[in-house]
């Protein structure tokens, strides 16, 4: 009872936000509702069960990646009003198309509901580990039977870094030098001074 | 179906922390609105004496270089991410699953080493 | 009591909003970028759903993948964009037809 109810207050808010996200004029307010769409759908996830997914979608969407869209939004200076010139004149056309692929995705559970659809059959390989929980039942399947797709996915991740790296880094000449603090420590008088007996008159040649 | 019983008191937590901060929030907007007088001009909501009008956007913008903390951030912060499961799960996945993470690792090491060499990790 | 085909619809819905917020917002690449999250948030539910109503866990380590590929495209879209504004001064995506080799 108290599950269904908290699937619909989940299932309606993340769907209300969503549509918040693509509506609203500001892309500040876009973020924010970004941000309480993931948390909803993270309380979807724990209703089923699957509490890491849920976990990760606060950590990564609403830790980072929320907030590197926030960074960018208040970073630049952009004139948002100009960028919206096309909403209205899109907007039917747009409309059309969701409706048309929200139809077609509703009939094809509405097939799988009565029947003329059968869902795949697991294998069995990777089913949950009883008396062991959600995230260790992950761990044991993604580190034997995922070695290389894990590995893949640290190599997206590393490409990611190094790739904003190269884009957004700006090498700065240094405008006064660097200062090699261990360079000057080392300097003894022996080497940095001389001294010079010059003749009266003669001059003295460094 | 999964045991969520163990989350009725977050769900209840969730109920009370959200009923508590929109008391907060329209409790004194209610009640000033109630006692007090409300009749404003256009000089009444002026800045008035104690300051100026704003010259520019007080919205200030930021550094780029924040941009590449925050990448930075998201890759290692899923690096952590991945090593919840790991952690948890190494006495079924044994030495494979060790040697697995430390080449994840190794492959994040090398990113972090390209940051710091190219200088994405110095301030100025 | 709340079935797979419940998660299947709000999954649905998510994945058409992201479309239509692509629609909507044609000249604006910082919600074009948000709605694509959106709709990797939409395939992240079904993905949950079938791996927990079918009983197999392949579906939620494939949901951990997706949001990897999801954080590393946000990344980089979004570094893509800080360098394009920097260099044109807008982010509309009709100006971006100066490609040049």
């Amino acid at each position: 009872m108290i599950q269904t109810l908290a699937f619909y207050l989940f299932a309606v808010l993340v769907t209300a936000s969503a549509t918040m996200v693509i509506l609203s004029r500001n892309p500040v307010h876009s973020v924010l509702w970004l941000i309480l769409s993931f948390f909803n759908a993270a309380g979807l996830m724990v209703l089923v069960g699957a509490e890491f997914i849920a976990l990760l979608l606060v950590i990564v969407y609403v830790g980072a990646v929320a907030v590197l869209f926030l960074f960018v939004v208040m970073m630049l200076d952009i004139d948002f009003s100009e960028l919206r010139a096309g909403f209205m004149k899109n907007f039917p056309i747009g409309v059309a198309i969701a409706v048309v692929l929200l139809t077609e995705l509703v009939l094809g559970i509405g097939a799988y509901r009565a029947g003329a659809l059968q869902l795949g059959a697991p294998t069995g390989d990777a089913v949950p580990i009883p008396g062991r929980g959600n995230i260790d039942s992950l761990g044991a399947v993604l580190y034997t039977d995922y070695l290389f797709l894990f590995e893949a996915a640290g190599i997206i991740l590393l490409v990611a870094m190094v790739g904003a790296i190269v884009l957004t880094h700006r090498e700065q000449k240094a405008t006064r030098g660097h200062q090699n603090i261990g360079k000057q420590v080392r300097r003894n008088p022996d080497e940095a001074t001389v001294m010079k007996q010059p003749e009266v008159g003669a001059g003295v040649e460094l | 179906m999964v045991d969520l019983s163990q989350y009725l008191p977050i769900l209840l937590f969730l109920f009370i922390a959200l009923g508590l901060s929109a008391l907060f929030v329209f409790l004194p907007m209610g009640v000033s609105r109630l006692t007090g007088a409300h009749n404003p001009d256009a000089e009444k909501l002026s800045e008035y004496e104690c300051g100026f009008p704003a010259f520019e956007d007080p919205r200030s913008q930021f550094d780029v270089r924040f941009y590449l903390i925050a990448i930075l951030f998201i890759v290692f912060d899923l690096e952590a991410a991945f090593l919840f499961p790991w952690a948890v799960s190494l006495d079924l996945t044994g030495w494979p699953g060790w040697i697995t993470m430390m080449i994840f690792l190794g492959e994040l090491a090398v990113g972090l080493a390209y940051a710091w060499k190219v200088g994405a990790l110095e301030w100025d | 009591m709340i079935g797979i085909e419940h998660y299947l619809v709000v999954g649905a819905i998510l994945f058409v909003l992201g479309v239509l917020g692509i629609f909507l917002n044609r000249k604006n690449i910082i919600v074009i970028l948000m709605a694509i999250e959106l709709i990797l948030l939409a395939v992240n539910i079904n993905l949950v759903a079938f791996s927990a109503f079918l009983g197999d866990m392949i579906g939620q380590i494939f949901a951990m993948f997706v949001l990897t590929v999801a954080a590393g495209e946000a990344a980089i879209g979004l570094a893509i964009l800080v360098i394009y504004f920097r260099g044109r001064g807008t982010i509309a995506v009709d100006d971006v037809d100066r490609l040049k080799g």
